[in-house]
């Protein structure tokens, strides 16, 4: 319950940022990394720096990550195949793959792991939907509803969180 | 205090709907200002996230390295592993590992090993390709055979060494070792046989089906020829032509009705190939009823041999005796060196060939990793070489080994070399005179080679049980040789025993009243002073043939025939009047009724062609009748 409630507040303090659907669009879709793929991996330690030092939402990368989570446990069937047939089943590749795996650095990726490379190929695809997806979400929610909740009630209790003073860190 | 999505002061809101006189679109500022790429305060409590995990990997790092490490082995080696110890040397690229148990296998009360320190020092360049390069491995205070504390866990999860284990118990139960069977043949009044265990009565019964199913194949192709219905026209024809003539029925009409005759003679005639057609493939369904009869006869027996054994009736057969006395001591020993060759061959596999293997265990599926090998590259794991010292401190081998091993790798294609160990005994005086273990396992090409060697001289060998009897023979000090060759999937294994001061000592556990054959047995074998076994076993590692030979079995083998010999040969007449009758109960009435089978068809076939010549004879008369003898049937 509590973290469903964190889930809520950190859903409306995103969309109620002083952040440009632009910015909060490319923190969703760079955090959805963070839920897509097995977090314990180099790749995701990048998207964690990007996150951070990059002028984007780092709340909606934080927010992706969670709403993603359980995307990523769904989905690891087809990232498995995905990867199996990027690793093993096409076999043009399999040069690319020899070097990457012996090559300093980006053998530490763990790209060599089907789940791994298809759940990071699958998100590098979606990158760009997901991207535009939120973004649209955005501008629709405060054309729409934003001022209203904004002037409610439950907003304020919200936004009055402690919480909130560190999430400023990286408010865009 | 400032709230989320408030406006700072002086600075208008960035986004909301538009008020009435504004023509700026919603969610853009009126005033943009450009914001900057990077935030390069975010870079602050990165920094700090990364002093959290370096404070945590300081407090827990080793502790979750070691219980990684122990579940690793503990999957690899298909046996607990235990370490009591471990710290990391980052500025060494090194490992010190301490209080290192490996149970052994085959028996969770005892260590494998137990080493007491044991550091690994690493290249580090490797390292950022996930390879492991041993640049020097330290292992100081080794022990085997020592008594665990607790007994070791039994690894029943997946990996492979688990399954190889079981793979090596069920490749042991494989072989039908003989028992020394020594009950008194007078003792064997009456065999117990259930003749559903018998081979040649289930094939009789089955055969009995059969024939039911070719029988009832026969009538339906009797039926479907519909005889009497061809020979019923033909006699309604000629009853419908008798005391006609060509004045009463015309010249057409004389014509109509030898067309009529010639179309029914020729009805008669397919309907008798037919039958000649029947005939054969009832003489085949037959024939091959009786060719099944004989191998029900064949069956017999492997039922006679099935039995011998039932009733446990002794061999006189050398090498049967041999393998009773010796086989389970000999597949032992094999079993244990072939187990950890299957293990070398899976982590230590031939080829450049991707190689795939379960991803690690996380909450998230594990998928497959898929290790690449590229040539000229580092392999995922290389020790060039280490020597170790060695205290045995249990057993008749006790003492100090130096052992020393070569380029043990994951990739033996790309070292190219074989991975070479060797084990030599450092100290005399003790019960071992002198003990050699040496091992070539040949990966590099793409049909692996594994040669072990075990050379002992001057060893107090161990002792061992004589199955089926309550005594232990204790070979004393003699010279054990064993050599392991796994070519590919060949097995070629040798062990020999040689002892001159063989004992014998009555086995407490197993006291009991002997009985007359056992007390012969034993009289001969105590008689005995030295040991001479030579045990193989060859052939496709699946199923390898053992044969065992020694000086005892001989022994007993000539003795037995001696005294027993006319016993058995009387009880071996006796199973076989048993088995002969049990089988010909269930294999007489389907002889029978094959026979019975073969006349009725032979009845029927015959039958059949008389009235079918008789009909064809009768439309002869009948064709020649109208046309004066002038036109006749062909």
């Amino acid at each position: 319950m509590l973290a469903l409630l964190k889930l809520l507040q950190s859903l409306v303090k995103t969309l109620h940022s002083e952040g440009t659907p632009t910015q909060i669009g490319l923190g969703v879709a760079l955090g959805a990394a963070l839920g897509m793929t097995p977090i314990v991996n180099a790749h995701n330690l990048l998207v964690l720096v990007l996150l951070a030092v990059l002028n984007v939402s780092f709340g909606a990368g934080m927010l992706a990550w969670a709403v993603f989570v359980p995307v990523g446990f769904m989905l690891d069937p087809l990232f498995h195949r995905v990867g199996h047939w990027l690793l093993i089943d096409a076999t043009s590749l399999r040069p690319l793959w020899t070097t990457w795996d012996n090559t300093p650095v980006l053998a530490l990726t763990n790209f060599n792991n089907t789940v791994v490379l298809g759940s990071v190929v699958i998100w590098l695809l979606l990158f760009v939907p997901i991207y535009l997806a939120s973004r649209f979400a955005v501008v629709r929610y405060r054309a729409t509803l934003g001022e209203r909740v904004r002037q409610s009630h439950f907003y304020r209790v919200l936004s009055a969180s402690q919480a909130y003073n560190v999430y400023r860190w990286f408010r865009p | 205090m400032s709230t989320a999505g408030s406006v700072r002061s002086g600075e208008a809101s960035t986004y909301g709907p538009p008020a009435a006189d504004e023509r700026a679109p919603p969610n853009e500022p009126t005033h943009r200002r450009r914001a900057s790429f990077f935030r390069w305060r975010g870079i602050t409590p990165l920094a700090f996230g990364l002093l959290i995990v370096g404070a945590l990997w300081l407090l827990f790092g080793e502790r979750v390295l070691r219980s990684t490490v122990e579940e690793a082995g503990t999957k690899a080696l298909g046996t607990e592993l235990d370490i009591a110890d471990l710290e990391i040397h980052v500025a060494q690229s090194a490992m010190e590992l301490g209080g290192v148990a490996i149970a052994d296998p085959f028996d969770p009360r005892r260590n494998l090993l137990e080493i007491k320190r044991l550091v690994v020092e690493l290249e580090p360049a490797p390292l950022l390709e996930k390879k492991l390069i041993v640049r020097r491995l330290t292992i100081g205070d080794v022990r085997t055979g020592t008594t665990r504390v607790t007994p070791a866990r039994a690894v029943a999860t997946g990996g492979f060494a688990p399954s190889a284990l079981r793979e090596m118990q069920r490749w042991a139960s494989q072989f039908d070792v003989p028992l020394l069977s020594l009950t008194p043949i007078d003792t064997i009044k009456s065999i117990v046989l259930d003749p559903t265990q018998l081979a040649s009565v289930k094939a009789a019964l089955a055969l009995g089906l059969r024939a039911e199913s070719t029988r009832t194949m026969l009538e339906q192709s009797y039926t479907k020829l519909q005889l009497q219905e061809t020979l019923d026209s033909s006699r309604a024809l000629l009853t419908r032509l008798q005391g006609v003539n060509v004045r009463t029925l015309g010249i057409a009409g004389a014509r109509t009705a030898v067309t009529d005759i010639r179309r029914t003679a020729t009805r008669v005639d397919s309907l008798r190939r037919r039958v000649e057609t029947l005939a054969a493939s009832g003489r085949v369904a037959v024939d091959s009823l009786q060719g099944a009869l004989r191998s029900v006869d064949e069956a017999r027996k492997s039922d006679y041999a099935f039995a011998r054994k039932l009733i446990k009736l002794p061999s006189f057969d050398a090498p049967d005796v041999g393998a009773a006395l010796f086989g389970k001591v000999t597949i032992d020993k094999v079993q244990q060196a072939l187990y950890w060759t299957t293990l070398a061959r899976q982590y230590m596999p031939p080829g450049l060939a991707p190689k795939q293997s379960d991803g690690p265990p996380r909450l998230r599926a594990a998928g497959t990793t898929v290790h690449f090998v590229a040539s000229q590259a580092y392999p995922r794991f290389l020790l060039r070489r280490a020597d170790v010292d060695v205290t045995v401190t249990d057993g008749p081998a006790r003492g100090k080994y130096v052992a020393a091993l070569t380029d043990v790798t994951s990739e033996p294609a790309l070292v190219g070399r074989p991975t070479l160990f060797a084990i030599r005994r450092s100290t005399t005086g003790s019960a071992v005179d002198s003990l050699r273990i040496t091992g070539n396992l040949d990966h590099a090409g793409a049909r692996p080679r594994d040669v072990i060697t075990v050379q002992a001289a001057g060893v107090e060998l161990p002792d061992f049980p004589i199955p089926g009897l309550p005594y232990r023979a204790n070979p004393g000090r003699g010279m054990s040789d064993m050599r392991l060759t796994l070519d590919g999937d060949q097995l070629s294994a040798r062990w020999t025993i040689v002892s001159g001061k063989l004992r014998w000592a009555a086995d407490s556990l197993a006291t009991r009243r002997l009985n007359s054959i056992e007390t012969l047995v034993a009289r001969v074998l105590t008689g005995v002073s030295g040991l001479q076994l030579n045990a193989q076993l060859t052939g496709a590692v699946r199923s390898p043939k053992l044969t065992i030979s020694s000086n005892l079995d001989r022994v007993v083998a000539d003795q037995l025939r001696n005294v027993v010999g006319a016993q058995v040969a009387a009880a071996e007449s006796k199973i076989r009047a048993r088995v002969d009758s049990l089988v010909d109960e269930k294999s007489a009435p389907v002889k029978a009724r094959i026979a019975e089978l073969r006349t009725e068809a032979d009845r029927r076939v015959a039958d059949a062609r008389a009235q079918l010549d008789a009909e064809t004879q009768r439309l002869d008369a009948q064709v020649k009748a109208l046309s004066g003898g002038l036109v006749a049937l062909p």
